[in-house]
């Protein structure tokens, strides 16, 4: 058995694991998704930590009014002077004069302007947690780490934020997408008939209208006046209301093809009612699947977020989403001078990567037969 | 040869059934929009100095037909749909909503169709071809490429493009015409001149669903070929491109005809995201215009359920080609 090639382990242990320890066993053996999940795991702690690791709050509350559209400030420990064992950045200065035709200008300095860890700050809350430290900042004034966008405010910080807010929306729209599969899926698989004609129809039409539109159409209805908060969380229902199709299809193919099992006979005679009779014995079946599909679907909903919040029909300022960062990148200005506005998308794209790798693995090691293809 | 047009009509009733349902739904939502076409028009009024009254707003529902019951509404909105082409006024533009999109969907529909062109004349060959030598060079390079498909969504792509060619070229590659050609009618000179500014929004439409599809040729390929009737042919000596395409790709095509539709649905979702970065004027734009900024809900629902009308048409029309070219499917009917 080349399962548990690293360690050499009797036979039965492979008998007698449980499908969790089967599956991560061949999880593991996949390099790439192995790397995958733990780059996952390093997005999903940096979005969740966000407001400590962000030096600044991502906000109007946090902007640095003298440094608009400033470049990223890299941390260096060497410059003329000489090295220093703490890195530091440059403080800069604001001048204006007759050579700069008396409007204000940000020049840098030679002064040096170390960075420190845990200096104190406004006082914020994380996770319900009141704080006054971040992770790190500068002796005075601000660094940034990726530059300031034309309001001042730090795009770390942001980036960071966004992050966060990105996977919530997603957990949130996939959640929601993945009761009503459930719900549509494992009602049309187990009454068939009519039933299944009818929410097959359902599906069907579902999938065959272009999704991007029908979410324009619905997220246009909110009104501009809505809360940050209730904004995101109308996106997230628009998002799980519109994605349920693909799943609920595989349940109801699952359902159906399980239903005339002698374990299902056995609960109905048991007078078990159909609820139960689908949640406790025809999906534990196939939970793995379900899993796996939730996690390929997420970057998906993702996606589709940050294209509603791109177009200015998702999130909008003061809530950070990949979408909400990439609103006005597309002037000739920013393109020609500020390309630091860029510089969150090839991090976006390595969290989408990192889904769809870890998705693959999943897949792959949920299929008891992976191994005995080819 | 009977059964083969009762499949045909059984295929045109469900697509027709299909569209009533979507455009039911189109209608609900564009009801759900809060405020309807008359107060929209009558507060338009408003800023232009007149002084209007709620009585003017009722008659200007009663000559809408505003007033009418839902249900009413929905059939009259439909059947002057199919059978007079004529999808109501717009709300803010006061014309006809098909002579409005007429001419942009038209624009749409070429680039889309035209990307789909592009996905398939890329995909099915090269995707034979990196089935038919697996685990090399290009078999790798285009799981990459394919892994980036899904992760660059289109208009991440484009806005690459763009900034590349901004900070080198000097040219954002916006816009589908050139100045001179923007307000002038159709003529050869403007066809030209929109082909030559046509292929990257053409190109990056096609981005994802290439990337899809290729990933889905190769796979069913490389199913395809491991089977017995290949192994059979090769005992047979058929060898080389002869082998490959008579035997593996032939069944491989079946799947792909089906998913034509799919394709075509994942590059209309691109369309306004697409058209918004680019700075296109098609009816992508027009879309996202009257949803973000007008509230136009007359115009966006005519132009969602156009979409999903082409999209319904052309499974139709797999569902009859793959019947006519699978003998599978066939088999069922002559």
């Amino acid at each position: 058995m080349a399962l548990f090639a690293a360690k050499p382990i009797k036979k039965e242990d492979y008998y007698t694991a449980s499908q969790l320890q089967l599956v991560w066993a061949r999880f593991k053996k996949k390099k790439s998704a192995l790397i995958a999940a733990f780059c996952l795991l390093f997005f999903v702690l940096s979005g969740v930590f966000a407001p400590f690791l962000s030096p600044y709050a991502p906000t109007a509350a946090g902007r640095n009014q003298d440094y608009t559209n400033g470049a990223p400030q890299i941390p260096q420990f060497c410059d003329a002077k000489g090295c220093s064992a703490r890195p530091f950045i440059h403080k800069v200065e604001r001048h204006r004069g007759v050579e700069t035709n008396f409007r204000w200008v940000t020049k840098q300095t030679d002064k040096r302007n170390y960075i420190v860890l845990l200096p104190k700050s406004k006082p914020y809350t994380m996770l319900g947690i009141p704080l006054s430290h971040r992770l790190f900042g500068v002796e005075e004034g601000f660094i940034h780490l990726f530059g300031t966008d034309a309001t001042g405010k730090d795009i770390f910080s942001r980036t960071l934020h966004a992050i966060g807010i990105s996977l919530a929306v997603g957990t949130v729209g996939v959640l929601i997408s993945f009761v009503l599969a459930l719900v549509i899926g494992g009602v049309a698989g187990y009454f068939g008939g009519w039933v299944d004609t009818v929410l097959q129809a359902l599906m069907d039409t579902v999938k065959t209208t272009p999704t991007i539109p029908l979410f324009m159409a619905l997220a246009a209805f909110i009104p501009d006046e809505w809360s940050a908060e209730a904004r995101f969380t109308f996106i997230s229902i628009i998002l799980g209301l519109l994605g349920w199709g693909t799943l609920a299809r595989r349940i109801r193919t699952h359902v159906l093809a399980e239903r005339n099992a002698d374990y299902v006979l056995a609960a109905k005679l048991c007078a078990a009612k159909p609820a139960h009779i689908i949640m406790r014995h025809l999906l534990p079946s196939f939970t793995s699947y379900i899993i796996v599909d939730l996690v390929i679907s997420f970057p998906y909903m993702v996606l589709a977020e940050t294209s509603l919040s791109f177009i200015g029909l998702g999130l909008k300022d003061p809530v950070n989403s990949l979408g909400v960062l990439l609103q006005n990148v597309t002037k000739v200005d920013v393109l020609l001078n500020y390309q630091w506005y860029f510089i969150p998308v090839p991090i976006f794209v390595a969290i989408v990567l990192a889904f769809v790798f870890v998705g693959d693995g999943l897949r792959d090691a949920a299929d008891p037969y992976s191994e005995h293809r080819k | 040869m009977a059964s083969f047009l009762k499949f045909i009509a059984v295929r045109f009733a469900a697509a027709f059934a299909t569209m009533l349902l979507v455009s039911f739904i189109v209608f609900t939502l564009m009801e759900l929009v809060p405020g309807n076409c008359a107060e929209r028009y009558i507060a338009y009024k408003t800023t232009q100095g007149q002084l209007i009254t709620e009585a003017d707003i009722r008659a200007e529902e009663v000559r809408m037909g505003l007033d009418r019951p839902y249900i009413e509404r929905w059939v009259k909105w439909v059947s002057s749909a199919i059978f007079r082409f004529d999808l109501g006024e717009s709300c803010l533009w006061r014309v006809d909503v098909t002579q409005l999109i007429g001419d942009k969907l038209g624009i749409s529909l070429g680039l889309s169709f035209a990307a789909l062109m592009l996905t398939y004349v890329i995909a099915i060959p090269v995707g034979i071809l990196s089935a038919s030598m697996r685990d090399g060079v290009l078999d790798s390079s285009l799981r990459v490429a394919s892994y980036l498909g899904l992760a660059l969504p289109n208009f991440l792509l484009a806005l690459g493009i763009m900034l590349v060619s901004t900070v080198f070229f000097g040219d954002t590659l916006t816009g589908l015409f050139s100045d001179e050609y923007r307000d002038v009618p159709w003529s050869m000179a403007k066809l030209g001149d929109m082909l030559s500014h046509a292929w990257l929004p053409i190109l990056i439409l096609g981005w994802s669903a290439t990337a899809i599809q290729l990933q889905t040729v190769r796979a069913l390929m490389s199913d395809e070929q491991g089977k017995l009737y290949v192994t059979a042919a090769k005992a047979r000596g058929i060898t080389g491109m002869r082998l490959l395409m008579c035997y593996p790709a032939r069944h491989a095509l079946g799947p792909v005809i089906n998913s034509i539709g799919f394709d075509l649905n994942r590059i209309f979702n691109d369309l306004p995201i697409v058209a918004a970065v680019l700075a296109l004027t098609d009816a992508g734009a027009l879309l996202l215009e009257a949803l973000a900024k007008s509230n136009d809900q007359q115009l966006a629902g005519a132009i969602i359920l156009a979409m999903t009308a082409t999209i319904v048409a052309l499974n139709f029309l797999t569902d009859i080609l793959l019947a006519f070219i699978d003998p599978r499917v066939r088999k069922g009917f002559f």
